[in-house]
């Protein structure tokens, strides 16, 4: 087991170093310089040279790649002078061995300074907005398992009638919609025109500022609408999903043996049904939870969800680009944390696998 | 038992907080906006967009100010004098400055009164190597800068340059204290320490940010009471335009500036005034904005294909309606682009009519001329644009098109658009030059050749050493009337040669709620909250209604 263990997380790391090299490059490649993002209508070559050397944009692409290499890992080697030198505000860390001109230093990865917003750390933007996209997401999922589940066993308890047609096609409409276009008529709706019946905002965060800066407002509220479009398209996959797995359970001649043994239709498929459906809609959600998190890029902008996804809209626009590869290379990681979980977790719980690997 | 009460508890404080209805008694003293792109720092030396230009107004003042007619009064400087020769500036300061109430004062009182030496370290801050500021062009004409007392600074520029005054009012000249910044060093973009009339309160980076009255704010309004009259601002930064604009109906703001496609149609009418639904609830303040909208030709891209000749550009340039333009894709919002590149609020500026118009006959008649009848022979001409402008684009299309130039749109990022416009890639581009300080020779350094992009912001490539000559000259003037023929001369030649086309003069467009006065743009689009307050209904209804302000032409400033 603690092989398996360890070959899987050993995977994880070497996609995680792929992730990192795929996302380097294919921003390097993007069209736009971030200097002239960072400046005026009046930029000149002394102000655009400046930038660049200041944030290392006048360096050869090896030469950025392994910098970047070399500010994410937790080992790292810097100078002790020069314009990207080692410094304990910056990125931190204690400092294990000295030579010359070079420290060695271990410390937590450093995802750099923004561009734009030239006094803030990536970890320290990402730090204040994953958990707001974080909760959203988790909102979301719950919604959706809790109404996908119910509406998945209406459909199968009443298979091929009108109401398990109607459902199905509710579900098919969800998955279908843009999350962009959901976003926009959900606000529009209940946020607007319906406002004053609902009383729900088009807009804000679980956690408000007041208007004079003094006290925090908790705003449960704010978070309904943003929550329920996130979790529409997850609905419509799960009660499909429930829908499909408790028709073909309920076909199996153990459900008919539980049947005929004179348990109550209730009872057969809370006790014998519901336990066997259900298996492969876990592994479903687990996976969706962290699409959620990039997912949720639209919702929060329309919705001015301060998370993940509306800061990486904002770095998009002004090539922001340490923001953005933050962004993506934290949403990898929680893909790549979640899938090894669930192997791990499979592995504990499926005995066929566990046999598997006792047996070499 | 007990999970079962906990999850009763949550369950019943969700739905009573969510079925409680948002208040709609507004508070008269705070003042709600939104920030659409954000704010990514309060350093005025980081003023560089508006969003930042706005807060720091707020925050700063600068040595001398713009009235909303753009003549210069006093800011910090209660007086200034230039010597003959027209390098050596002497201001005289205001000695009842105080800067915001801050911990970093409270070892030095003292320290907290502007000084003139805090105003010398404003000013040569921009020009830290370290800091990189973005405002650095504003002290390239400066040679020295130095403090007489605490209450007298000597501004000694290389050469003269009489715009020079009108560029101190930019924000990124607020002084700042020099106390504040070297302890805050790099973090002071997020703990600013200035003078102005509201003080850094608070700041959610993309949530909210909250600036609150200065209470010992020197200014005072006619009948003695201090300013400003607001206790507090409050800055929302909802990134999507549409739900910012629902904001301000449902009264979650009080404001929004810029008029955005996604609202645009249901906001205005025809004529370009509020839609009959919107007259009650809400109010239109439009202003003229020294910004054109234009589209350039990049010469050296240009060159050896028949876009090279004048007469072809030119023909484009007259294939346009910009009326229609303005009055069907604009909402009449802006002013059509009948002169040259200066907007008609500038000094310098050729009348309206004089310049480009709509002619497709005397467009024929050029295509003839170059050689090209009926534009046969002529390769695609392929604008690049950002997706936003992508209706002006085709409206231009079918404009060409019509007169038998073949014509074609590549849209592209925002970053693409100006790294390509800046390395000159692009033979033919969208366009704006908002001004930086009015005055007629910063949108006629837009074709000076020593401003050729990436160096500066001749991105036509534009060269004419005679014109050159003329920029040169009128960079130095003192004599109004001579700089004002001058400009109208070099706009002439501008016209001949069409390295651009401008399109439409903007305007400024604001939308607030009948409450609110104090409102009134400028064509420089600052946002001035120091006499904004809250009219009560009862007060309101014996008021004329509130008209959108009228922009005069600036008069010689400076001088």
């Amino acid at each position: 087991m603690w092989r398996y263990a360890l070959k899987k997380l050993s995977e994880g790391v070497a996609i995680a170093f792929g992730l990192v090299t795929v996302v380097f490059f294919l921003f390097d490649v993007l069209p736009g310089d971030p200097a002239r993002m960072m400046l005026g209508q009046r930029e000149d070559s002394a102000q655009l040279e400046a930038l660049r050397a200041k944030f290392g944009f006048d360096q050869p692409l090896w030469v950025r790649y392994t910098s970047y290499l070399n500010d994410l890992s937790p080992l790292s080697v810097y100078r002790v002078e020069g314009p990207r030198a080692w410094s304990a505000d910056r990125q931190g860390g204690v400092v294990f061995f000295t030579s010359g001109n070079r420290v060695g230093v271990l410390k937590k990865p450093f995802l750099r300074f923004s561009y734009q917003q030239a006094d803030r750390s990536v970890s320290s933007i990402l730090a204040s907005v994953f958990p707001n996209t974080a909760l959203l997401a988790l909102c979301s999922l719950v919604f959706a398992a809790i109404v996908g589940l119910g509406l998945g066993i209406v459909s199968a308890l009443y298979p091929h009638t009108f109401l398990d047609r109607f459902l199905l096609f509710a579900g098919s409409v969800g998955m279908a919609l843009p999350s962009f276009l959901s976003a926009i008529l959900i606000a529009w709706i209940f946020g607007f025109l319906w406002h004053d019946w609902t009383g729900l905002p088009m807009s804000g965060n679980l956690r408000e500022l007041d208007d004079y800066g003094e006290a925090w407002l908790f705003r449960p509220q704010n978070l309904i609408l943003p929550a329920f479009t996130l979790g529409i398209r997850p609905l419509g996959v799960i009660a499909q999903l429930v829908r499909g797995n408790v028709l073909e359970v309920m076909g199996r001649d153990m459900v008919r043996t539980a049947h005929s043994k004179g348990l109550s239709p209730l009872r057969v498929l809370w006790a014998h049904a519901l336990p066997n459906a259900l298996t492969p809609v876990i592994t479903a959600i687990s996976g969706w939870f962290a699409s959620m998190l990039a997912g949720a890029v639209f919702v929060e902008t329309i919705f001015g969800w301060n998370g993940l996804g509306k800061e990486m809209v904002r770095a998009l626009e002004l090539l922001d680009l340490p923001v953005v590869m933050g962004a993506v290379l934290l949403i990898g990681l929680v893909f790549i944390v979640l899938q090894l979980c669930v192997d791990l977790l499979f592995a504990w719980l499926d005995p066929r696998i566990r046999d598997a690997l006792r047996s070499g | 038992m007990k999970q079962t009460a906990l999850y009763k508890f949550l369950v019943v404080n969700l739905l009573l907080a969510a079925c409680t209805p948002t208040s709609k008694e507004r508070d008269p003293k705070v003042f709600r906006y939104n920030e659409a792109s954000g704010i990514s720092s309060l350093d005025p030396a980081f003023a560089r967009v508006q969003s930042n230009i706005w807060a720091v107004g707020m925050l700063f003042n600068t040595l001398v100010e713009l009235d909303s007619a753009l003549q210069l009064k006093p800011g910090l400087a209660v007086r200034w004098d230039l010597s003959d020769d027209g390098l050596e500036y002497r201001f005289k300061l205001r000695s009842d400055v105080w800067f915001h109430r801050n911990p970093c004062f409270d070892a030095f009182p003292e320290s907290r009164r502007l000084r003139a030496s805090d105003v010398v370290f404003s000013l040569n801050r921009l020009k830290d190597p370290v800091l990189a500021s973005p405002g650095i062009w504003i002290v390239r004409p400066i040679d020295s800068t130095w403090a007489l007392g605490t209450d007298s600074v000597i501004v000694r520029l290389k050469e003269p340059f009489p715009p020079f005054l009108s560029t101190l009012a930019n924000a990124y000249c607020g002084v700042v204290s020099q106390r504040a910044a070297e302890l805050a060093g790099s973090e002071f973009g997020r703990q600013p320490v200035g003078s102005g009339p509201f003080a850094f309160k608070r700041w959610i980076p993309n949530e909210k940010m909250v600036l609150r009255r200065h209470p010992d704010y020197f200014e005072t309004d006619a009948q003695g009471q201090s300013l400003p009259y607001l206790e507090s601002v409050s800055i929302r930064f909802l990134p999507d335009r549409k739900s910012s604009f629902l904001a301000l109906l449902q009264g979650q703001v009080d404001f929004i500036s810029g008029l955005d496609p996604s609202y645009a149609d249901e906001l205005l009418d025809a004529s370009g005034q509020l839609s009959a639904r919107y007259r009650d609830p809400l109010v239109l303040l439009k202003a003229p904005y020294l910004n054109t909208e234009y589209l350039g030709f990049g010469l050296e891209a240009l060159q050896g294909t028949p876009y090279a000749n004048p007469e072809v550009r030119k023909a484009v340039g007259w294939s346009i309606d910009r009326e229609a333009l303005v009055r069907y894709l604009r909402r009449n919002v802006g002013i059509p682009a009948r002169g040259g590149m200066l907007p008609n609020a500038l000094e310098g500026s050729i009348p309206m009519g004089s310049g480009w118009q709509y002619d497709p006959e005397q467009a024929a008649e050029a295509l003839r001329l170059a050689g090209y009848p009926g534009g046969v022979g002529l390769p695609p001409l392929v604008l690049h644009t950002g997706a936003e402008y992508l209706d002006i684009a085709e409206f231009v299309q079918s404009s060409a098109q019509r007169i038998g130039i073949p014509f074609e749109i590549e849209v592209m990022p925002s970053a693409a658009l100006r790294e390509g416009m800046a390395n000159a890639r692009f033979g033919f581009f969208r366009g704006s030059w908002i001004a930086d300080y009015p005055e007629s020779e910063n949108y006629l350094a837009l074709f000076y050749s020593p401003n050729y992009s990436p160096n500066g912001p001749n991105y036509t490539h534009f060269t004419d050493p005679s014109y050159d000559a003329d920029y040169e000259a009128l960079r130095g003037d003192l004599d109004r009337e001579s700089r004002r023929a001058r400009a109208q001369s070099m706009e002439a030649r501008l016209l001949e040669s069409a390295p651009v086309l401008p399109l439409w003069y903007d305007e400024v467009v604001r939308c607030t709620t009948p409450e609110w006065r104090g409102l009134t743009p400028d064509p420089l689009n600052r946002l001035d909250l120091r006499r904004v307050r809250w009219i009560r209904a009862d007060v309101r209804k014996q008021e004329a209604p509130q008209t959108p302000s009228q922009s005069p032409r600036p008069s010689d400033s400076g001088r």
